[in-house]
């Protein structure tokens, strides 16, 4: 009973401190850039009517970047949290899936072909891209049993594919070599046109995700144990695995694909939190958040004055953890 | 190819007789593919201007341009699809390629470096930066599986994770600097445009692997059987599986270091082969060779013919044609499991 | 039959080291008469190399002899150059846009299209017999062998130079076609009308001045070491962005922070970022907006073309719309 009320508080404790350090790290986000703003001023520019200059670039520009950093954020470690519960894979994130290079395969095609089609619109060929991109992966590596390799492998060669199919594409065309600073994932310059993009789909993902991760939990036990328990266990997979398809694609829509955000979190929060669904997927939203906010900071250094993409900070960050849980993975399970 | 086929080619023939139709087709396709580009030559004429009678500027052509880029379309073919195979043998994986464990893509960050900090250095420094790229996740990929004994799943995951870790890195340097990127592109997809004899001389080299891989095939058979039965029947796994990487990993970084890194010829090469000839290595070491050749100098020929003068890279073609077979690949296997 | 019988004693790899042993000697041998016929080449050339005259280059020295007329250009600004002393290449390396080069010369001319400048189509330069071919020395250097052997060949700057560097390459051209003295009084006029144009644009001289590329998701600005940019100081006016680099990218708040007075814009076809940025209200507080110092030029000629004509027209362009008001 004591060890119950420690592990409470140990929760509590965590999800308070990781909402202290997202609220703080956006305020930081907010706060740094070429001009120079200080403290008092972001919090003033919340509630200046008549806004001055400095307060505008934060109110149009900074602030909605870190919205979107966090929402993206949190929609790709989901995405990575669900996949990992349906195909019971500790390697699954919507990168190794192939999910993010559909997305941006069918984003730079659209981008090729109809350079005039409006950003709402480029969303529905990210969705499509998602979907081919991970079903493709998904039924390959499903048949007989997914171990880590054969996942890995069948995600390589998919993105393999899907990216030279980019790249022949971008050599041939003037407009889609524009699409490759995108490419590499990036939240810069973002608006609140973004933001409305994006939101909707993060609010209908995130929370379904949310009212789903009870039945989660269950399945992760087992297809036998969670269809004793009345689970009708391919409902549930289909169902997560459209909301992977809204969550990794409106994110690939309007930040590019960034990797490693749907890999890395899950593994962190499971560590902190324990194995229940009911609290892997609501912590994965909020480190998934932090860590693209705080990501989104770094990348404005590693060649200040000018900005890098983010995608670049969660590789750096991610590809060693993904060699670790590589090795660490061949002891866990084949 | 449906099975009837597949029964005849596989139960009716002697392999060797396979071997040999699969030269006359390379043979042919050299000849048609001599004759494709920009300046048509028929192939009467090319057989005219090899016994003598010549049209100069036509000569100059074949000579100077399409000869040696069809020998390195044929080596680079066969030298690809042989480490596809022999990865495959010794990962046990039928996915496993060279663009899988991640050598392809170390090739590639060392090249982009290359082009991107050094535009003006010497030509050669190009293949063999990329040769040492290749050399060097090779060399940290066996370092990291030594301890856990070289187990073939491991390979391939810390494979994938080094060339996620190299991808990372030619992105920055794409991103960091943009005004190269056309080339860079371009030597990621892989091409044979302008690849001329000094381009031969550097891939010559790999012939002197031949002998070495003939005395190979018959432990990779037995490697092929798993570690345990290997072990019994007295052979060193371990060991083995190290100096087949080697050979594999020289094959890729020569390979690569010419042409760029173009994909899909060792992943599917082997498998049509398999299909063809059965799976002993004995004959499908040399069969994937032959495939792999037949398959890049089609692409290339594609690539040149298509829309002349401009040329696509033989690294597109090769993922177009490589598509549609390696997703029926993951259909098949799906079926048998 | 009995002969496949006999050869299944042999093993496969036998056959197949059989096989590339002739390709290799096959291709061995090929090359071995090309080495010959280029030593054969070089020894003629030496006889002849007091009548020809040494042109310097990037990538070397080559002899030109006679005036060469069949001539074909790799990149762009080269075709700008033969413009300017009167010439139009037989060969160009347009990237299969035809409209783009009647732009750039003015007219339509008749040349044949060898490919991409990224990738020519050796085959087709051969083909075409030329008596010079003029490549580029960022994109064309891996090549220049391989050029050499089809005619003599001189590598200059091109791609990424800067005006100062284009002018040279233009005097190297007019060198290596005997035209000397034509370039040197064609410069001295190009000057004058710089300069004349320089004392037109009556501006104040603490005005700054912003070119950029527009493109659907990025913004471009070009810095005083850009083409454009060192042409624009040329003319009097002051860049907003000094730096080594040449292009930068931007995002509103960098440009904001910025605020140059005029900005000229080189828009891409279809959707823009600046469209995006036309409704929050830092981008109307920009200077340029206020004033309605807003320009769009055209991309091909200001960042493409490059050359003694276009740097003419850019000028005049130039001129005429800032003068506007």
């Amino acid at each position: 009973m004591e060890s119950v009320v420690k592990g409470k508080i140990k929760i509590y404790s965590t999800a308070i401190t990781a909402i202290i350090l997202l609220i703080l790290g956006i305020i930081i986000s907010v706060s740094v850039g070429i001009a120079d703003v200080d403290l008092l001023m972001v919090l003033k520019s919340f509630f200046e009517i008549n806004p001055s200059k400095e307060q505008l670039i934060i109110q149009t520009l900074r602030l909605p970047r870190a919205i979107i950093g966090a929402l993206v954020g949190a929609n790709l470690a989901v995405a990575g949290a669900l996949m990992q519960a349906i195909t019971r894979n500790s390697l699954a994130s919507p990168q190794v899936f192939g999910v993010n290079a559909g997305a941006s395969f069918f984003i730079v095609t659209a981008f090729a072909l109809f350079p005039s089609l409006s950003s709402p619109s480029l969303v529905f060929s990210a969705f499509i891209g998602a979907a081919v991109g991970g079903i493709t992966v998904y039924s390959f590596a499903s048949g007989g049993g997914m171990t880590h390799v054969k996942l890995a492998l069948a995600g390589i060669a998919v993105h393999f594919l899907l990216s030279s199919l980019t790249q022949g594409i971008i050599i041939f065309s003037e407009q889609a070599k524009d699409v490759l600073y995108w490419l590499v994932g990036s939240i810069s310059g973002k608006s609140w046109t973004h933001v409305m993009i994006i939101l909707p789909w993060s609010i209908v993902g995130l929370f379904i995700s949310l009212l789903l991760s009870r039945s989660i939990s269950i399945l992760v036990l087992g297809e036998s144990t969670a269809q004793g328990l009345g689970q009708r266990v391919n409902h549930i997979r289909i169902l997560a695995g459209i909301l992977v398809i809204i969550l990794a694609g409106s994110s690939v829509a309007v930040a590019g694909p960034i990797g490693f955000v749907g890999l890395i979190v899950p593994h962190i929060v499971r560590r902190l939190v324990g194995g229940d669904y009911r609290r892997i997927i609501p912590f994965s939203a909020l480190f998934g958040a932090l860590l693209l906010v705080y990501a989104d900071i770094l990348a404005r250094f590693i060649a200040y004055p000018f900005e890098s993409p983010v995608g670049i900070v969660t590789a750096i960050i991610g590809a060693p953890f993904f060699l670790y849980l590589a090795k660490k993975g061949r002891n866990i399970k084949q | 190819m449906n099975t009837k086929q597949k029964l005849l080619l596989n139960r009716n023939f002697h392999p060797n007789l396979v071997l040999l139709v699969l030269l006359i087709i390379i043979l042919i396709l050299s000849i048609v593919s001599l004759g494709l580009g920009a300046i048509y030559i028929t192939p009467s004429e090319i057989i005219r201007n090899f016994i003598g009678e010549e049209t100069q500027s036509q000569r100059f052509i074949l000579n100077n341009y399409r000869l040696p880029r069809i020998i390195i379309a044929i080596i680079v073919g066969a030298g690809l699809a042989t480490a596809g195979a022999i990865l495959q043998g010794i990962l046990r994986n039928p996915l496993a390629s060279p663009d899988v464990i991640g050598v392809t893509k170390g090739a590639g960050l060392a090249a982009v470096i290359i082009i991107v900090l050094f535009p003006s250095s010497p030509i050669i420094f190009l293949p063999l930066s990329a040769f040492i790229g290749a050399a060097i996740i090779a060399t940290i990929l066996m370092l990291f599986v030594y301890k856990k004994g070289a187990q073939p799943n491991t390979l391939a995951l810390v494979g994938i994770a080094l060339g996620a870790i190299c991808q990372a890195g030619i992105e920055y340097f794409m991103i960091k600097f943009p005004d190269n990127v056309n080339s860079t592109l371009l030597w990621l997809t892989g091409s044979l445009w302008a690849r001329g004899w000094e381009h031969v001389y550097i891939l010559l080299p790999c012939l002197i692997l031949i002998p070495l891989l003939i005395g190979l095939t018959s432990k990779l058979d037995i490697l092929s059987l798993g570690d345990d039965i290997a072990t019994s029947l007295g052979e060193r796994s371990k060991f083995l599986r190290y100096i087949l990487l080697s050979v594999a990993v020289i094959l890729i970084g020569v390979c690569v270091a010419t042409v760029g890194s173009i994909g899909f010829i060792g992943l599917i090469a082997p498998h049509i082969a398999r299909r063809i000839v059965g799976s002993k290595f004995k004959v499908l070491l040399p069969a994937s060779a032959l495939v792999g050749a037949a398959l890049l100098l089609v692409a290339d020929s594609l690539g040149r013919g298509l829309f002349p003068p401009l040329e696509i890279p033989a690294g597109i073609i090769t993922a177009v044609i490589g598509a549609p077979y390696f997703l029926y690949l993951l259909r098949s296997e799906r079926k048998k499991a | 039959m009995q002969s496949f019988i006999k050869l299944g004693k042999l093993s496969g790899l036998t056959l197949i080291l059989l096989f590339t042993i002739m390709m290799v000697l096959a291709g061995c041998n090929a090359a071995q008469n090309n080495t010959d016929k280029e030593k054969e080449e070089q020894t003629s050339t030496g006889a002849k190399e007091s009548k020809g005259r040494v042109i310097k280059h990037e990538m070397g020295e080559t002899v030109i002899k006679n005036t060469p007329k069949k001539i074909v250009t790799l990149e762009l600004s080269f075709v700008d150059s033969l413009n300017t002393l009167g010439m139009t290449p037989l060969g160009i390396a347009d990237d299969n846009k035809k409209d783009m080069i009647a732009k750039l010369v003015g007219s339509d001319i008749d040349y044949t299209s060898v490919g991409t400048r990224e990738q020519p189509s050796l085959e087709v330069i051969s083909s075409l017999q030329p008596d010079l071919i003029i490549a580029d020395v960022e994109r064309h250097s891996a090549i220049y062998k391989d050029l050499q052997q089809i005619a003599p060949t001189i590598v200059l700057k091109s791609r990424e130079s800067t005006y100062q560097e284009n002018l040279d390459s233009f005097k190297t051209i007019a060198e290596t076609l005997g035209q000397a003295e034509t370039a040197e009084k064609r410069l001295s006029e190009h000057e004058k009308i710089i300069n004349e144009i320089n004392s037109k644009l009556n501006l104040d001289t603490n005005l700054t001045v912003l070119p950029a590329v527009v493109r659907d998701t990025s913004f471009q600005a070009h810095t005083t070491s850009s083409y454009d940019g060192e042409l624009l100081e040329k003319l009097g006016l002051k860049v907003a962005i000094q730096d080594e680099q040449p292009y930068v990218e931007m995002s509103l708040e960098q440009l904001v922070e910025i605020n140059p007075d005029v900005l000229l814009l080189a828009n891409n076809e279809g959707k823009l970022l600046t469209d995006e940025w036309k409704d929050n209200p830092l981008w109307k507080d920009l200077k340029a907006v206020k004033n309605d110092q807003i320009y769009s030029v055209d991309r091909d000629l200001w960042t493409r073309f490059r050359g003694i004509i276009s740097a003419e027209a850019i000028a005049k362009d130039t001129l005429t719309k800032l003068n506007e008001k």
